[in-house]
C-alpha cells in the first residue's frame, strides 16, 4: 500500500504541474490586455509601460512561467492586478463561501442523490422510478444559469420566499444562531440550482450499480437467510454498488473550490466564481491563475482520493 | 410507497418554507430601521482611499466610497461647471480667493475634524498633494494635476496653489481630484506601502460617513459621522452591496433586498419592472457617456497607410447623412437619451453652446458617395469603385445591448445608400484588443466623461496613445483650439464648442447617443439628488419622507 500510494501521488504531483503550465499558457494566450481599460485614459505612454513593468506583464511569457511557478513553490500567487492585493488573501477571503456552496451541493448529492438512486433500483420499472428519472433527467438538461435565473426571479423576487441572492442579510444584527439561519436561507437557492444537474447523474450512476447488485446471487443467498430488506440493501448491496458513486466523488470534489462561476454570479455568491469571473473580464491574470491553481490541484487531489478509497474498499485495485 | 415519498417531499418542502419564513430578515425595503440604505456596486471597493485609485485599481465603487468618506475641498454646483472660481460649493474649504492669474488661496473650514478628532489643517492637503502630484506614485493623478507648481501651506488653515499660467480650470484641478488625506496618520506609513497599510482596510476620513466594517465579497459598511461639521447625516447606515451581474443587482432590488443602483440594466423593460414597484423610485440624472461610430483613418492591415475608403471626408459625412440618428436613439432608449453634437455628453457644461446636431440627409449622401466615384455599376445593391465594393466591418461589443441594437439598425439604414456593413460583436476584452491595435474600419465605442472638457484631448487630439485614440484621428487644427480652450479665460464655452464644430466638420465620427441615466432610490428618502459626477455624493442631504427636518448645518 505505501509504495502504491507513494507511486500515485507522484503521478498526481506530475499531473498537476502539467496542469498548470497548461493553464498559465491558456489564460495568457487569451486576447486582451489586464491595463488596457478604458480608464487609463490619462497615463503617458511612458506612465504606461512603467505600470506593466510593475506586474511583470513586460517580460517574455516564459519568464512570466518562470516567476509563477516559483511563486506557487513559495506559496505565493502574486498579487491581483485588478485589487492590488496579494492573490492568497483574495482567495482566503472567497473560499469560505464557495466550500458552503461546494460542500452543500456535495452533501446534498451523496445523501439525496445517493438514497434517490437506490431506492429507484430497489422499486424498478415503479411509478416512483419513472417519475424520478423524468424528473432528475429535466434537471441536468436545465442550464444552470437559466434555473437560477428562474428560480429567483420567481422565489425571491416574485414570491419572496427566500432570497434573491447574496450570502447574508447585510442589515441582520441577530446573534450567531440568526446569522447561520440567514446564510442557510441564503444557500437553499443557489445550491438547488447547482445541484440540479449533478444530482441527476448520481441518481442515474446508483440507479445503475444497485440494479447490477440486486440481482447478484449473493443478494439472493441474503434474502433467503430471511435478513430484513432494509439490511439486504443497504448493508450488502449498497457497499458493492458505491464504486461508480465513488469515482463522482473525485471528479466533484472541485465543485468545492470552483463552484459554478455562472450561478455564483446569479445568485451574487460571495465565491470563487464570482471573483473568478470579475477576473476574466478584467483579465487579471494573477487571480485567474491563483482560481485555477485551486481548481486544479482539488481535481488532482479528488481523482487522488477516489483512487484510495478504491483501495480501501477493494484491494485487488493496489494489486492491478 | 408512493404515499410515503409524497409525504417525504411534502415534509422537506414544509422544513424549507418554514426555514425561509421563520428566518426572514430585515429587508432592505421593509427594514424597520429606515434610515439606513443599501445601495448596489458593481465592483468590490478594495482601495476606498484618494490617491489609490489608479490605473487598474481605478474601480467606481472605489471612488464611490471614498466620497462618502472623505471631503473635496469644494463640490462642483449644480451647472457642473469646471471652468472659473464660481460654479463651486464650498466643502473643506469654507472660501477661496484670488492673488493673481496663478495663485489660488483656500481657507479651510476651521471646524472640520478627521474622524479620529485630529482637526484638518493646511499641512494634510500640503501632504496628500504631494503624493497626488508624485508620477512614481499616483502617475494618472499627477498627470492630471501637471499645471498645478506648488501646493503650500500658510498658518494652520490656509492653502495656497500655484500654477504653471493662467487657465480656467485652476480652481477645479485644487478640489476635484485630490480629496485631503490625514497626514498624522499617514506620514509614517512610506508612501509605496499605502495601498497594503492597515489604513485602507479602515480608513479614517473627514466626511459624512466612517468606515463600519467589510465583508469580502458581500458588502462595505459605513455608519453616519455624528460629528460631522457640516451636520451627521439622516441616513444613518449606508451599506455598499456588491453584484457583480446586473441581473443579480436587479433582483437584489426587486426582491426587496436592497434600496438603490445606479442604473437600471437594460433592456428598457426593466424600467417598467422597478416603476411597478410601490417602494422605489426613479431618477433621471445626466450620463457621463457618449456613445459614437468612430471611422478608422488609418488603413487596419497597415496603419502607416492611410484607410483605402474611410481616409476620405466625404464618404464618413455621407455615412453620418444616411443615418436617421434620432429614430435609432427614439427605437432604443425611447425618451433616455439624445443625439449629441460632438463627443460631448449630457454631463458635460460645454454642450449647451453647441449647435444642433445633422439631420438625415440621404439624398446629400448619395450625392456625396457619388461625386467621390462611388456607384452601383454591377447592379447588386452595393456601391463599387474601381471594382471594390463599399463594404465595411463594424466592431462593437457583446456586453452592451443598446450598442448591438443600434448598430443592427445603422446596418439596414445605411444598406439604402449602398452601403454594405458587417457587424462584428466580440467579447469586451477582445474587442477592446482589436480597436486598441487599429484592427477595424468602424468602431461603436462609447466613452465616459469627466466632467471637464480638456478629457477631450485623450481621444480627439494627435497626442492621443494608440488605446485613448484607436482611429488615430488628428487635426493639427483640433489641436490648437483644444489648446486656445484650455488656456481660454474668456469666452471659455465658445472656444470649447469650436473644438466640437471641428470635429464634426471633420466628421472624425458619427456622434450617434448621448443618455440619460435612471438611478433607482427607495421612495422612503426625499431631497434626494444624484449627482452625474458622483452617484451616491448627495446622500448626506437625503432626509426621510415625513422628517420634520433636515440634517444640521445644511
Amino acid at each position: 500500500m505505501p509504495r502504491w500510494l507513494l507511486r500515485r501521488t507522484l503521478q498526481a504531483a506530475l499531473t498537476l504541474a502539467i496542469a498548470l503550465i497548461l493553464l498559465f499558457l491558456l489564460v495568457h494566450v487569451l486576447p486582451g490586455d489586464p491595463l488596457a481599460r478604458e480608464g487609463d485614459r490619462a497615463l503617458t505612454p511612458q506612465q504606461f509601460e512603467a505600470l506593466r513593468a510593475r506586474y511583470g506583464l513586460d517580460r517574455p511569457l516564459a519568464s512570466q512561467l518562470v516567476v509563477f511557478l516559483v511563486g506557487i513553490a513559495r506559496g505565493d500567487l502574486g498579487v491581483s492586478i485588478q485589487y492590488g492585493r496579494p492573490v492568497t488573501e483574495l482567495l482566503i477571503e472567497r473560499l469560505p463561501a464557495t466550500l458552503l456552496l461546494g460542500g452543500a451541493v456535495l452533501l446534498l448529492n451523496f445523501t439525496l442523490g445517493v438514497w434517490l438512486g437506490v431506492r429507484q433500483a430497489v422499486r424498478k420499472d415503479s411509478l416512483e422510478d419513472r417519475w424520478i428519472t423524468t424528473l432528475s433527467l429535466a434537471g441536468y438538461a436545465t442550464p444552470s444559469f437559466w434555473l437560477g435565473l428562474v428560480l429567483a426571479g420567481f422565489i425571491g423576487v416574485r414570491w419572496h420566499l427566500l432570497p434573491s441572492g447574496g450570502m447574508r442579510d447585510p442589515l441582520g444584527t441577530g446573534g450567531f444562531a440568526a446569522t447561520t439561519l440567514d446564510v442557510l436561507r441564503h444557500l437553499i437557492l443557489p445550491a438547488i440550482t447547482l445541484s440540479a444537474v449533478t444530482i441527476a447523474v448520481t441518481i442515474r450512476y446508483q440507479r445503475t450499480a444497485m440494479l447490477e447488485v440486486l440481482h447478484l446471487p449473493y443478494i439472493v443467498t441474503a434474502r433467503a437467510k430471511g435478513l430484513p430488506e432494509g439490511r439486504v440493501v443497504w448493508v450488502h448491496g449498497w457497499r458493492n454498488a458505491l464504486f461508480p458513486v465513488l469515482t463522482l466523488l473525485g471528479l466533484w470534489l472541485p465543485i468545492l473550490v470552483s463552484g459554478s462561476v455562472f450561478v455564483e454570479s446569479v445568485f451574487a455568491w460571495p465565491g470563487l466564481g464570482s471573483l473568478a469571473i470579475a477576473a476574466v473580464g478584467a483579465r487579471d491574470y494573477p487571480v485567474l491563475m491563483g482560481a485555477g491553481v485551486l481548481a486544479a490541484g482539488m481535481v488532482v487531489l479528488g481523482t487522488l482520493l477516489s483512487d484510495v478509497a478504491y483501495a480501501v474498499l477493494d484491494p485487488r485495485v493496489q494489486t492491478s | 410507497m408512493a404515499r410515503w415519498t409524497l409525504g417525504t417531499w411534502l415534509g422537506t418542502g414544509l422544513a424549507l418554507t418554514t426555514l425561509a419564513a421563520g428566518a426572514r430578515g430585515a429587508r432592505a425595503q421593509d427594514s424597520p430601521d429606515r434610515s439606513r440604505l443599501v445601495i448596489l456596486i458593481g465592483g468590490e471597493a478594495f482601495a476606498p482611499v484618494p490617491t489609490l485609485n489608479e490605473g487598474a485599481q481605478s474601480a467606481t465603487a472605489n471612488t464611490d466610497l471614498a466620497d462618502q468618506m472623505f471631503l473635496h475641498l469644494a463640490d462642483l454646483g449644480p451647472s457642473l461647471l469646471t471652468a472659473g472660481d464660481r460654479g463651486f460649493e464650498p466643502r473643506l474649504a469654507r472660501s477661496w480667493t484670488r492673488r493673481d492669474s496663478v495663485t489660488l488661496v483656500f481657507d479651510l473650514d476651521p471646524r472640520a475634524t478627521w474622524q479620529d478628532g485630529v482637526p484638518v489643517t493646511a499641512q494634510d492637503v500640503v501632504f496628500t498633494f504631494a503624493r497626488a502630484r508624485n508620477p512614481a506614485l499616483a502617475p494618472k493623478l499627477s498627470n492630471l494635476l501637471r499645471r498645478i507648481t506648488s501646493v503650500t501651506a500658510e498658518g494652520e488653515h490656509r492653502v495656497v496653489f500655484r500654477y504653471t499660467r493662467p487657465y480656467s480650470e485652476q480652481l477645479y484641478d485644487a478640489v476635484f481630484h485630490a480629496p485631503p488625506l490625514p497626514a498624522h496618520l499617514l506620514a509614517k506609513i512610506p508612501a509605496e506601502s499605502l495601498a497594503t497599510s492597515a489604513f485602507v482596510q479602515a480608513p479614517v476620513g473627514n466626511g459624512p460617513y466612517r468606515w463600519v466594517r467589510r465583508v469580502p465579497g458581500e458588502f462595505i459598511e459605513l455608519e453616519a459621522n455624528p460629528s460631522f461639521f457640516l451636520g451627521a447625516p439622516a441616513i444613518r447606515h449606508v451599506i455598499f452591496r456588491l453584484a457583480g451581474d446586473p441581473q443579480a443587482s436587479l433582483n437584489l432590488l426587486l426582491g426587496g433586498e436592497a434600496d438603490a443602483l445606479e442604473t437600471v440594466p437594460a433592456p428598457r423593460s426593466n424600467i417598467d419592472r422597478v416603476s411597478a414597484q410601490g417602494s422605489l423610485r426613479l431618477v433621471p440624472y445626466l450620463s457621463s457617456t457618449v456613445g459614437f461610430l468612430l471611422f478608422n483613418q488609418r488603413d487596419p492591415e497597415d496603419r502607416a497607410r492611410p484607410h483605402p475608403i474611410l481616409s476620405d471626408r466625404d464618404v464618413r459625412r455621407a455615412i453620418g447623412l444616411a443615418l436617421d440618428r434620432t429614430r435609432m436613439v427614439r427605437s432604443t432608449f425611447g425618451n433616455l437619451a439624445e443625439v449629441p453634437y460632438g463627443p460631448a455628453s449630457p454631463m458635460l457644461w460645454i454642450r449647451h453652446g453647441a449647435p444642433a446636431p445633422a439631420r438625415q440627409n440621404l439624398a446629400e449622401a448619395r450625392r456625396l458617395l457619388r461625386a467621390r466615384g462611388w456607384m452601383d455599376h454591377d447592379g447588386d445593391g452595393t456601391l463599387d469603385k474601381d471594382g471594390k465594393p463599399l463594404a465595411l466591418t463594424m466592431v462593437l461589443p457583446s456586453s452592451s445591448a443598446f450598442r448591438v441594437q443600434l448598430a443592427q439598425i445603422a446596418q439596414a439604414q445605411l444598406l439604402q445608400v449602398g452601403i454594405r456593413l458587417e457587424l462584428t460583436v466580440v467579447e469586451y476584452q477582445l474587442w477592446n484588443e482589436r480597436r486598441t491595435q487599429g484592427r477595424f474600419d468602424i468602431d461603436f465605442s462609447s466613452t465616459r466623461q469627466d466632467p471637464s472638457p480638456t478629457g477631450l484631448t485623450q481621444g480627439w487630439s494627435c497626442a492621443g496613445s494608440a488605446g485613448t485614440n484607436p482611429a488615430r484621428y488628428c487635426n493639427p487644427r483640433v489641436d490648437s483650439l483644444i489648446e486656445a480652450a484650455t488656456f481660454a479665460t474668456t469666452n471659455v464655452q465658445q472656444a470649447w464648442v469650436a473644438v466640437l464644430r471641428q470635429i464634426e466638420d471633420d466628421a472624425a465620427a458619427v456622434f450617434i447617443y448621448a443618455p440619460t441615466s435612471l438611478a433607482v432610490v427607495p421612495r422612503r428618502f426625499t431631497n434626494v439628488r444624484i449627482r452625474p459626477e458622483s452617484l451616491w455624493l448627495g446622500v448626506r442631504e437625503w432626509t426621510l419622507a415625513g422628517a420634520t427636518s433636515r440634517p444640521a448645518g445644511h
